[in-house]
């Protein structure tokens, strides 16, 4: 009897993610194969690919993707290794460091979009008081998709270096005292003890933050608008333009649920488990 | 001494680094125009310190309209993801953790659907119930990003409670509703209080449900976004910053309640 009352109390939250996430998900590839008339087509996808150039929009997300994570890898690393020494004003960093968890995505993306302006923007301001050169951040495609990858770090460095650190805290101190006694350097120390001791988690960072990275949209839609699009942006502006035929934005967004499956299983099978 | 100073030179690079949007933040919205938008390369200290920004782009509608909007769909969001996550995070910390568990996992993996997937369907479904540009039905979507966490923290908070206590209200003959109200819910009060922060906070900051479920008349973040595409700059900088402060006051009440049992409560079992 006690058993059946709690299932009785999980069960609305169960149903409500069933009808608000998995039912509206396969409603989203079911439709996107459905023709008006009730057929099956993929005529959709036919059009996607040859009008919209998904392919482009698929390669800058996965631009975007590696290159942020990468840039996002690399500061939390480096924020986290000087985070686990002791040193006056440690926990005054860690309230900085922590900052923009606390802003919303939109804020960011506008605040950096008045940074990365070419006429007006704070960059610009200090490239040229010191070297005496601006940059116009929006020239080619590349660049542009620069910028959101610079802010998108900054955005979410935090949450990786959180992680990072507290995977750190997990090593046993006498790992290093034995390595420093063999006497292996901070250099070697790093590569051959922080690295292997961190797989694990890096692996989940990876995967919390590689999906959102695929699924950014507040900040590419605010910096860069459509131009260079992303898949989310594409999906976006087919969304509204075509409004309520949604048949070819479901479309876009079965590649991208596609690409999130393929993503997830490589890290998966790469950090072992 | 000599990797001290390297260490001290990374610190404050790092804190630059984290500090410096913040900052361009404050001199967009405290300094004159003419030294930010206006200006080719903008200065960079605060030269004419002016409320005027402020106060332009916060009178009259433009502002109250979405910051109500806001604060409705927050609320809501808050109320239904309690009313869903308290039975259940009940619920879960009651059976045994092999049925548990994959139920939880169900729910966190609700959290890697992209919401442009889920959220066009969900629009399409909204027009013909019609709840496409209300106040309920944006709560209801963005509720799928808060009830994981919750949940989460709500069966942390119960399986950290002495089944003991339940049983002898049990005993003393109290039914269920009277065990829940009297015994677990009071004992329960911080992790519910810290969901619905959570809820309220995440449902402040939410763009993408707003913006397609919800594009006309919607919640600040989509006003801030049409305001600066539409060159509306100083009213998109302002609401942006008065946008921000709920959220580092409510951050900083919920240090109190997240001190990390409730989120480890329902490991250890």
């Amino acid at each position: 009897m006690k058993l059946n009352t709690s299932f009785f109390l999980i069960l609305p939250a169960v149903i409500y993610v069933l009808a608000f996430a998995f039912y509206p998900t396969a409603e989203a590839i079911y439709l996107s194969f459905k023709d008006p008339h009730g057929g099956f087509t993929l005529f959709y996808y036919k059009e996607l690919f040859s009008t919209f150039d998904a392919t482009g929009a698929i390669i800058n997300t996965v631009i975007v993707t590696i290159g942020a994570l990468a840039l996002q890898f690399i500061i939390g690393l480096i924020v986290a290794l000087i985070l686990t020494r002791e040193f006056f004003g440690r926990r005054t960093l860690l309230t900085i460091v922590l900052i923009p968890m606390g802003i919303a995505t939109v804020v960011a993306a506008v605040t950096f979009k008045f940074i990365f302006e070419t006429s007006g923007g704070y960059a610009n301001s200090i490239l040229h008081s010191l070297f005496g050169i601006s940059v116009n951040w929006y020239q080619n495609s590349l660049m542009s998709l620069l910028t959101v990858i610079i802010s998108d770090s900054w955005k979410n460095t935090p949450i990786i270096t959180l992680i990072l650190l507290s995977g750190m805290m997990s090593i046993p101190e006498e790992l290093y005292h034995a390595a420093a006694i063999d006497g292996a350097g901070p250099v070697r120390r790093f590569f051959y003890i922080t690295l292997p001791n961190l797989r694990k988690f890096i692996g989940i960072s990876l995967i919390l933050r590689g999906v959102q990275e695929f699924n950014i949209f507040a900040l590419p839609l605010i910096l860069i608008g459509y131009h260079p699009p992303l898949l989310t942006t594409l999906i976006y502006n087919l969304y509204q333009t075509t409004f309520p035929e949604v048949g070819l934005a479901l479309a876009g967004a079965t590649v991208l649920i596609a690409f999130i499956l393929v993503f997830v299983g490589i890290i998966l099978i790469l950090s072992g488990r | 001494m000599k990797r001290n100073i390297l260490l001290y030179i990374g610190a404050i690079v790092v804190g630059i680094y984290f500090l410096f949007p913040l900052y361009v933040l404050v001199l967009l919205a405290f300094n004159s125009p003419k030294y930010t938008i206006l200006k080719l390369y903008p200065s960079l200290l605060l030269q004419a310190p002016t409320l005027n920004n402020l106060i332009v782009a916060l009178q009259g509608t433009a502002f109250i309209d979405p910051f109500i909007k806001s604060l409705e769909t927050a609320t809501l969001v808050g109320l239904i993801t309690i009313a869903l996550a308290v039975p259940a995070g009940y619920g879960l910390s009651r059976i045994p953790g092999r049925i548990a568990y994959p139920i939880l996992v169900l729910l966190l993996v609700t959290n890697m659907m992209p919401g442009i997937v889920i959220g066009i369907p969900i629009a399409v479904d909204f027009i013909k119930l019609g709840l496409y540009e209300t106040v309920i039905g944006l709560a209801l979507a963005q509720t799928l990003i808060t009830l994981p966490l919750a949940t989460f923290i709500m069966q942390g908070t119960f399986s950290a409670i002495p089944s003991d206590l339940e049983y002898q209200a049990r005993i003393d003959g109290a039914d269920l509703f009277h065990r829940l109200f009297s015994v677990l819910i009071p004992l329960a009060a911080p992790g519910i209080v810290a969901s619905f922060l959570i809820s309220w906070m995440f449902s402040w900051d939410e763009f993408t449900y707003a913006i397609l479920l919800m594009p006309y008349h919607s919640t600040l973040p989509v006003t801030i976004y049409i305001d600066v595409t539409r060159g509306n700059l100083l009213a998109g900088i302002a609401f942006s910053l008065v946008f921000t402060i709920p959220v580092i006051v409510l951050s900083y009440a919920l240090q109190k309640y997240l001190k990390g049992e409730y989120l480890a409560g329902g490991l250890k079992g």
